[in-house]
């Protein structure tokens, strides 16, 4: 993009600015809408499993639910609690919505679309979602309030927990891929599955090591099952308890839109991001981002699922599941992705 | 130009987040400085080219170290007021040592610039693998060169684990800790029965 | 560089990691009732690692076939050597162990597999070829080290022990580091091979810091007088098996490391360093011998002891030549068995309830209320002391002599007086067991495997010993020209 801004005249560090705004703005706008309509996408399928019938009064269908939603709390009194601590009460979800933002400038949409070609682009991915537990801890502290202290004590020991094996699996994708880089992921896939299918998750060794991955992606965007920092019946509504107006809202949408991250990387590191899930010629007339987002769809769907259908975690055995099923597990996987590639590719 | 511009940005706010880390009344923001600091210092180090590095210590510090930091200051019982006055009363001994060493770095860059300090040229050993990219680079060394030290600090970690939880853990016979697979084995079978209760016998259990 | 055959000069390394990573699973699985069962283990893993380094120190094995991933670790007969040593005192340790933390319900099957993680960083210390692996192995055994200070949670006076030892240990590591980095500063490098050949003709002054602060780091380690102070606090409040440890393996390693980095990384400054190196043997000696004779607790004692010694075996890293080394190695060998047997003597003194006696004044009369393990003790006490016909006298005579050969008549003769003034504690504690009134204190029973280890280093000790002498002699020598060889 920058050289189309070169050829419009501009010196190279202008013309590189502004690509990058433009890129920005490209991926971030979408998202905000797309987060809307997830919104109500997940408040339909809720119902549908709880036969009922869902928002169907605002607009047809009830499309324009979200939209009203927002302009709601936009129009609402901002209330800051006297004893919280001003500043940090207003950042904390400023930084949950910013970093929420901040990953997907390494998804790859298609061959070579993509806002930052890193070459530690899935360490980068690591970086980011780990600073999400900052929003949360900072706002139960900042609220001095004392669901919200517990929820953000919670949410910490959540997030850290499930990181390390999230780390782990990751290695292995890396292992299997030979790079960080997300797009080189992506082409590592091209095939992957007896040369036809085009995705990790057909490999015998690293199918695990996704649904690992989808139950941590769950458990690291605090997702139901694993909500326990807003588990409505003990903490009130967690962290976010003291909140009211768009400070309110931003935490909604940082947390749909880091659940629509974790989504696009369930499809780009396993299920071959913008790749057609089968390598056969007329499948590429598609474009490739028209695939990401089916997939992503179609991951945010399984979210709701067990959202609607799974009961919560109590708090010990969502640690334990980290600590002492997920972890060791992932470990073994490591050793075992390592051992096979050294034997059969580096041997 | 930009790079330049990041360069200023990112050492002016790593300086600045540097002395409110010391400056700030409240631990907890002191803390959140810190975190500030570190991420600019990943800034600079991504500038300089060294991104593996960079992203590592947002990984490790900023994603680890300084959440588990954040945790143990917010849960601290401070008396603030009693802070500060501390903080009054060291103040001219810090500013002291803070000078000292100031003077120090001067003398002894000073001393090197007038070429009366013979140090090695830098990387008298080997040059390093310029071809490679930085995660490739590193792991060539750690993995190749430097595996038995490296595997050696892996032990060392693994040593430091053991020890704090030998040193810690103590086994309570009063908790009934949840045995899984237990009560997956179980079977309504085992648990329930079903009963025909004469009127007004009751039923034995 | 073969791969191949780095991994194969590390062979005992692997044993121990290997086997200490499978005893740690254990220990997690089976909990501690398996303790004792994994410290048979960990004894059986330690002599298999010796056997594997036999070959090494009996084949003189030297020069660049005995440099690993690419001279950071060296498999000589020097470290062979120093490595057996440590074996045999980390088996001793095992070996008195339970019996020891029983009567406190506080063994637990973690000891032994922190011990041979210890023994496996010591070492890697002896085999260094490398700042790098210096620091890897010295970490290694004192983070281990740390833990087991403080293993007997129980008793205030074990954890203080392994507090005082970690916090001083920790501004060691730093002391050593800052040595390290000043030196990698003015050489460029931090392989030994590398230093040795940049340090020539005149030293610059950051440099001679570099040297100093790295010497200074490890007699941190070796506990010579200026950095002793934590000495006689951690080896009095570590449970009695681990202050047993720590007087003999990683002091061995210590030591063995100093010699190597003074006389290989170092040696072509060997003026630079040797007035330092014989302050701190003077130094260690007159204040291992004079703050000895205050003490009323035996595990004080023999931590002064231990520092007293230590300024005997630097009078022979002092002279820098061969002979010096050879002796010292020698001296190593027979302080090992020596602090074995009075600690062992130690631990067998117990009341009627069985709990461990330690005050000096107990001891009275020992030799009527229980002849052997007086025999035993009296044995220790005077080849500690360096008395003639005893073995402890021999590693002394070794040491004068290599200084006497280096024109060092002055150091020796104040070593000689300084031993002198040491052997009067010791014939303290000997007068106090055979011509005091019985106090009959000491009642309960020991186990075989205590009576065997006193036993075997009562004979060690004895004039039998001189039988070895012809056998010490050729494996230090072999050991010390392979140490001389490198540099």
């Amino acid at each position: 993009m920058t050289q189309t801004f070169v050829n419009w005249g501009m010196t190279y560090d202008w013309a590189w600015f502004v690509a990058t705004i433009a890129g920005i703005l490209l991926i971030a706008l979408p998202l905000m809408l797309a987060v809307a309509m997830i919104i109500y996408a997940d408040r339909k399928i809720w119902a549908a499993m709880a036969l009922r019938r869902g928002p169907n009064v605002v607009g047809p269908f009830g499309l324009l639910q979200s939209f009203a939603d927002g302009l709601k709390v936009f129009l609402q009194e901002t209330i800051i609690p006297s004893a919280a601590n001003k500043g940090l009460f207003l950042i904390a979800p400023i930084i949950t919505f910013t970093v929420a933002l901040m990953a997907w400038a390494v998804i790859p949409f298609n061959s070579g679309a993509v806002l930052a070609d890193i070459n530690v682009g899935l360490l980068y991915v690591l970086a980011i979602s780990s600073l999400g537990v900052y929003g949360v801890v900072i706002a139960g502290w900042a609220s001095n309030s004392k669901y919200p202290f517990f929820s953000a004590m919670r949410a910490a020991a959540q997030m850290i927990s499930y990181e390390v094996s999230i780390g782990f699996i990751l290695i292995c994708v890396v292992l299997w891929a030979g790079s960080f880089n997300l797009n080189a992921i992506v082409e590592a896939q091209r095939g992957a599955g007896l040369g036809i299918v085009n995705g990790f998750w057909f490999n015998l060794l690293l199918f695990p090591m996704w649904v690992m991955f989808l139950i941590s992606s769950m458990a690291e965007t605090a997702r139901a099952p694993f909500d326990l920092t807003e588990a409505e019946s003990e903490l009130v509504a967690g962290y976010q308890t003291e909140y009211s107006s768009m400070s309110f809202a931003l935490y909604w949408l940082g947390e749909y839109a880091n659940v629509l991250l974790m989504c696009a990387l369930n499809a780009t590191l396993f299920w071959g991001g913008w790749l057609p899930p089968l390598e056969i010629e007329f499948l590429y007339w598609i474009p490739g981002f028209v695939w990401l987002c089916l997939k992503i769809l179609f991951f945010f769907f399984i979210f709701s699922w067990v959202k609607a259908t799974v009961p919560r975690y109590r708090y010990d055995q969502l640690m334990r599941l980290g600590w002492k099923v997920f972890l060791p597990l992932s470990l073994l996987f490591v050793v075992l992705v390592s051992g096979w590639l050294m034997f059969t590719r580096y041997g | 130009m930009i790079q330049v511009l990041a360069f200023y940005l990112f050492a002016t706010l790593a300086i600045l987040s540097a002395v409110l880390v010391i400056m700030s009344r409240n631990p907890v923001h002191s803390v959140l400085w810190l975190i500030l600091a570190f991420f600019n210092a990943a800034g600079l180090m991504v500038l300089a080219g060294a991104e593996f590095i960079a992203m590592l210590l947002v990984i490790v510090y900023v994603g680890a170290v300084a959440v588990l930091f954040l945790f143990v200051v917010m849960m601290l019982d401070i008396d603030f007021a009693e802070l500060r006055a501390g903080f009054v009363r060291n103040f001219p001994l810090g500013m002291l040592i803070a000078l000292v060493l100031l003077a120090e770095l001067v003398f002894g860059i000073g001393a090197w610039r007038a070429g009366s300090i013979d140090l090695a040229p830098a990387g008298a050993t080997e040059a390093a693998p310029m071809a490679a990219s930085n995660i490739a680079a590193i792991g060539q060394v750690l993995y190749g060169k430097y595996l038995f030290l490296f595997e050696s600090a892996g032990i060392i970690l693994l040593v430091a684990m053991v020890g704090a939880i030998v040193l810690t853990h103590r086994d309570r016979k009063d908790t009934r800790p949840q045995n899984i697979s237990k009560q997956n084995r179980r079977r309504p079978q085992d648990a329930t029965v079903n009963m025909r209760p004469e009127i007004g016998e009751g039923v034995q259990l | 560089m073969e791969f191949a055959q780095s991994l194969r000069l590390i062979l005992p390394e692997e044993i121990l990691s290997i086997g200490g990573l499978v005893l740690l699973l254990a220990a997690a699985w089976l909990g501690d009732k398996a303790s004792r069962a994994i410290s048979i283990a960990s004894v059986a893993l330690l002599v298999a690692a010796a056997a594997v380094t036999v070959p090494t120190l009996s084949g003189g094995a030297m020069g660049p076939d005995t440099q690993a991933f690419l001279g950071q670790f060296r498999a000589d007969a020097f470290a062979a050597y120093a490595k057996l040593l440590i074996y045999v005192s980390g088996a001793a340790a095992l070996m008195i162990a339970p019996r020891f933390f029983e009567q406190f319900r506080a063994m637990r099957a973690e000891y032994p597999v922190l011990l041979v993680f210890a023994v496996l960083g010591t070492g890697i210390m002896v085999s260094a070829g490398d700042l790098m692996t210096l620091y890897i192995g010295l970490e290694m055994n004192s983070l281990a080290a740390y833990v087991l200070a403080s293993f007997l949670r129980v008793d205030n006076r074990s954890a203080e022990a392994g507090l005082k030892y970690f916090v001083l240990g920790a501004l060691a590591s730093g002391i050593l580091l800052y040595g390290m980095s000043l030196t990698y500063g003015f050489t460029g490098t931090t392989s030994f091979a590398g230093i040795h050949a940049a340090l020539t003709g005149q030293l610059s002054t950051g440099a001679l810091f570099g040297v100093i602060l790295v010497l200074a780091g490890l007699a941190f380690k070796i506990s010579a007088v200026p950095f002793h102070m934590w000495t006689p606090d951690v080896y009095e409040g570590a449970p009695t098996p681990v202050t047993m440890f720590f007087s003999t393996a990683p002091k061995v390693a210590a030591i063995a490391l100093t010699m190597r980095v003074a006389l290989e990384a170092f040696g072509n400054q060997a003026d630079a360093w040797r007035q330092v190196v014989v302050f701190a043997a003077l130094a260690s000696i007159v204040v291992g011998a004079l703050g000895a004779i205050g003490q009323s607790n035996i595990k004080r004692l023999l931590a002064y002891s231990s520092i007293n010694n230590v300024g005997f075996i630097l009078v022979g890293l002092a002279t820098a030549t061969q002979a010096g080394a050879s002796a010292m190695l020698v001296y190593l060998a027979i302080y090992v068995m020596m602090s074995i047997g009075s600690f062992v003597a130690v631990l067998m003194l117990r009341d009627a309830e069985s709990n461990q006696i330690e005050s000096i004044a107990s001891m009275a009369g020992l030799s009527r209320t229980r002849p052997l393990l007086g025999w035993c003790l009296l044995v220790m006490m005077l080849s500690l002391a360096g008395i003639p016909p005893l073995f402890g006298f021999w590693g002394k005579l070794v040491v004068f002599r290599a200084a006497v050969d280096a024109d060092m008549i002055a150091l020796a003769t104040l070593a000689i007086v300084g031993s002198v003034i040491s052997a009067y504690y010791y014939l303290m504690v000997c007068k106090t067991m055979f011509f005091d009134e019985p106090a009959d204190q000491v009642k309960g029973a020991s186990d075989w495997a205590h009576w065997a280890l006193l036993l075997i280093a009562t004979l060690f000790n004895s004039p039998l010993g001189y039988l070895l002498t012809g056998w010490f002699d050729n494996l230090a020598g072999k050991a010390s020209a392979a140490l001389f060889l490198a540099a």
